[in-house]
């Protein structure tokens, strides 16, 4: 396994200072264990070429917080709510070989589908495609989608008919000058502005996956407007949708570095913080 | 949900009933709602807004108070989110009546990331170094019991911060809303709400209706005090898409009905005629005029007509001055 960096050591030692005695990660500082930074840790440290044998703890805690019938919730005291996290699980596990619960993680994942609803004039997509819900029981939406797909992908499914159907979903919500809203490309005739985060996830699922054509666009759009993106989550996923498709990143990844050895402690989204690591590592976490 | 689940819930429910701040009271009318000029977001009015707070009996000696902005998304020239010099106004004026601590948070509806929200260094830039900011979205949560039965749900996680806090303020931006006519201190409400726990948009809320949602929360959440951001409000296809629309008025009140009727006065709305908020006058005080002592500048100097969606202008009424 590769050694780190100097510079990745200190972001990953300081990752490693938010770590409870649980073992697990919290989102803010000081914050109690929760299932998104403790996973995001994992791979940001899997991604930096840190011994499996540092993430133990971390991993334990994360198996620990899979349900019998395989999802994942947000912590320990709410294991039913935020099942969508189970994408994000699925990953970790796949990273990390562990078999077991990545299987598990996969059937619950393979069942969890999003209601469809009839087309609405109004709103220029596909509202009988089925994706992956926020919420059992709801419409699916780009970023659980773009993380199911990842999972599959990652996992040897991504010809499952659920991925054919979820990648049909995510492309049908590209905003037609580029990138995807959170939500919808466009209401009425006027398109919705591109969130950078939702654009990064939603490239970095359909990478290998889909014709380069109608996601040139976007990244084209990422590209150009790179200087445009302050955040470091913005900034992260940017980098990690760039490089995956083979883009120059240079000049973006000096100011994610640069943000975040300057980021305040108690701004410091854990999560995000490991988004970070994973961009700056280069290493392809998301995609095979 | 199985029993494991079930546990867990009720053992949260119990630590939930410890928040004395969420039994919902029902104070009776008069109701003071103060209309503050502010022709533009140039001035501090933390003073005046101080005055007015202290003037509605509101003791912050000592407490932990929780700001609770509106921020859906940003957008370079649609006034969608509750401006940040009337939150920092907000705040300093929490300061100067004693808080002992003063948090603004928020879940964003749209937007994961807290850059684009509280975290924003265009807010954090001109606040007091005493007022903390916190991401609502991605943190704890405490289950508290479904005080309303329309939406079915058991329980609602509110963000932890909110939970802790001894006073919550709502400040919402005054806007039309293409569901619901007009989205305001109430509708403001599913912003203590976590992201990660109900999905970007809350659409959990939208499939078990978004009036009935309202209204469970509004049972369910003891709202001490509401600011709305009526200096430059949004018409037409809001709460996102619409356009900017001057009224050059806060609207302060302890009561959140009776600040959304007045604010939808405003906006020239009959408020009897938009469902949500004439349910909502079932148990909370302050829908009918009558019920309402209008404090402060003459309304008649900031009545509006917003426009709105085809389907609301029969919601309209008027004049109301």
């Amino acid at each position: 396994m590769e050694q780190p960096s100097i510079g990745a050591a200190a972001f990953v030692s300081r990752l490693l200072s938010f770590s409870r005695p649980d073992g697990g990660f919290p989102y803010y500082r000081g914050g109690s264990s929760s299932a998104e930074p403790t996973i995001l840790a994992g791979l940001a440290l899997f991604a930096a070429g840190i011994p499996a044998g540092r993430a133990e703890r971390l991993l334990s805690w994360a198996g620990a917080l899979q349900n019998a019938d395989g999802s994942l919730g947000v912590n320990a005291g709410c294991r039913g709510q935020g099942l969508w996290l189970t994408a994000q699980a699925a990953v970790l596990f796949h990273h990390y070989g562990l078999k077991e619960n990545l299987a598990k993680a996969l059937d619950f994942l393979v069942g969890l589908k999003s209601v469809t609803a009839s087309n609405n004039p109004r709103i220029k997509q596909d509202n009988t495609l089925a994706g992956w819900p926020w919420v059992p029981g709801t419409f699916g939406w780009v970023e659980p989608t773009a993380w199911a797909l990842v999972a599959l992908q990652l996992s040897g499914l991504g010809d499952h008919p659920r991925a054919l159907e979820g990648r049909k979903l995510v492309l049908d919500r590209r905003i037609p000058s580029g990138g995807w809203n959170y939500g919808n490309p466009a209401l009425d005739d006027r398109e919705l502005l591109p969130f950078w985060d939702t654009t990064g996830l939603a490239l970095t699922s359909l990478c290998g996956r889909a014709d380069i054509g109608p996601l040139r666009p976007s990244i084209d759009m990422l590209e150009k407007r790179q200087g445009e993106i302050e955040s470091l989550c913005g900034i992260a996923w940017t980098v990690i949708a760039l490089q995956s498709y083979g883009r120059e990143t240079a000049g973006l990844r000096i100011r994610l570095r640069d943000l975040m050895a300057s980021s305040a402690d108690e701004d410091l989204h854990a999560g995000n913080y490991s988004l970070g690591l994973i961009a700056l590592s280069g290493k392809k976490v998301f995609s095979a | 949900m199985n029993r494991r689940r079930f546990l867990e819930d009720a053992a949260m429910l119990a630590n939930a009933a410890a928040f004395s701040g969420f039994a919902q009271t029902a104070p009776s009318p008069p109701c003071p709602v103060t209309l503050l000029p502010m022709s533009g977001y140039g001035r501090d009015l933390s003073r005046e807004m101080a005055a007015v707070m202290s003037e509605d009996g509101l003791d912050l000696r000592g407490k932990k108070v929780l700001l609770k902005p509106n921020f859906v998304e940003a957008h370079p020239e649609r006034p969608i989110n509750t401006h940040i010099s009337v939150i920092a106004g907000a705040a300093h004026a929490c300061l100067r009546l004693g808080a002992a601590e003063v948090v603004i948070g928020e879940a964003s509806g749209h937007r994961r990331d807290p850059w684009f929200s509280v975290l924003n260094p265009s807010l954090r830039d001109i606040l007091d170094k005493k007022v903390r900011c916190v991401d609502l979205n991605h943190g704890d949560a405490v289950a508290l019991r479904n005080a309303g039965r329309r939406t079915g749900l058991p329980v609602f996680y509110v963000a932890a911060p909110v939970a802790r806090a001894d006073v919550l303020v709502s400040m919402p931006k005054m806007k039309t809303h293409h569901w619901m006519a007009v989205t305001l201190c109430l509708k403001n409400l599913f912003g203590i709400l976590p992201g990660v726990y109900y999905g970007w948009p809350k659409n959990l809320l939208h499939f078990r209706g978004i009036d009935n949602s309202i209204l469970d929360l509004a049972r369910t959440v003891k709202v001490h005090y509401n600011i709305i951001d009526g200096v430059v409000g949004m018409e037409g296809d809001g709460p996102i898409m619409g356009k900017a629309k001057p009224v050059g008025a806060l609207v302060l009140s302890r009561f959140p009905l009776a600040a959304d009727a007045a604010a939808a006065r405003i906006m020239g709305f009959e408020p009897h005629r938009i469902p949500y908020l004439l349910q909502a006058g079932r148990f909370l005080p302050g829908l009918k005029k009558e019920d309402v002592v209008l404090r402060g500048e003459n309304p008649s100097r900031f009545a509006s007509r917003f426009d709105c969606p085809e389907e609301f202008k029969g919601m309209r009424g008027g004049p109301f001055w």
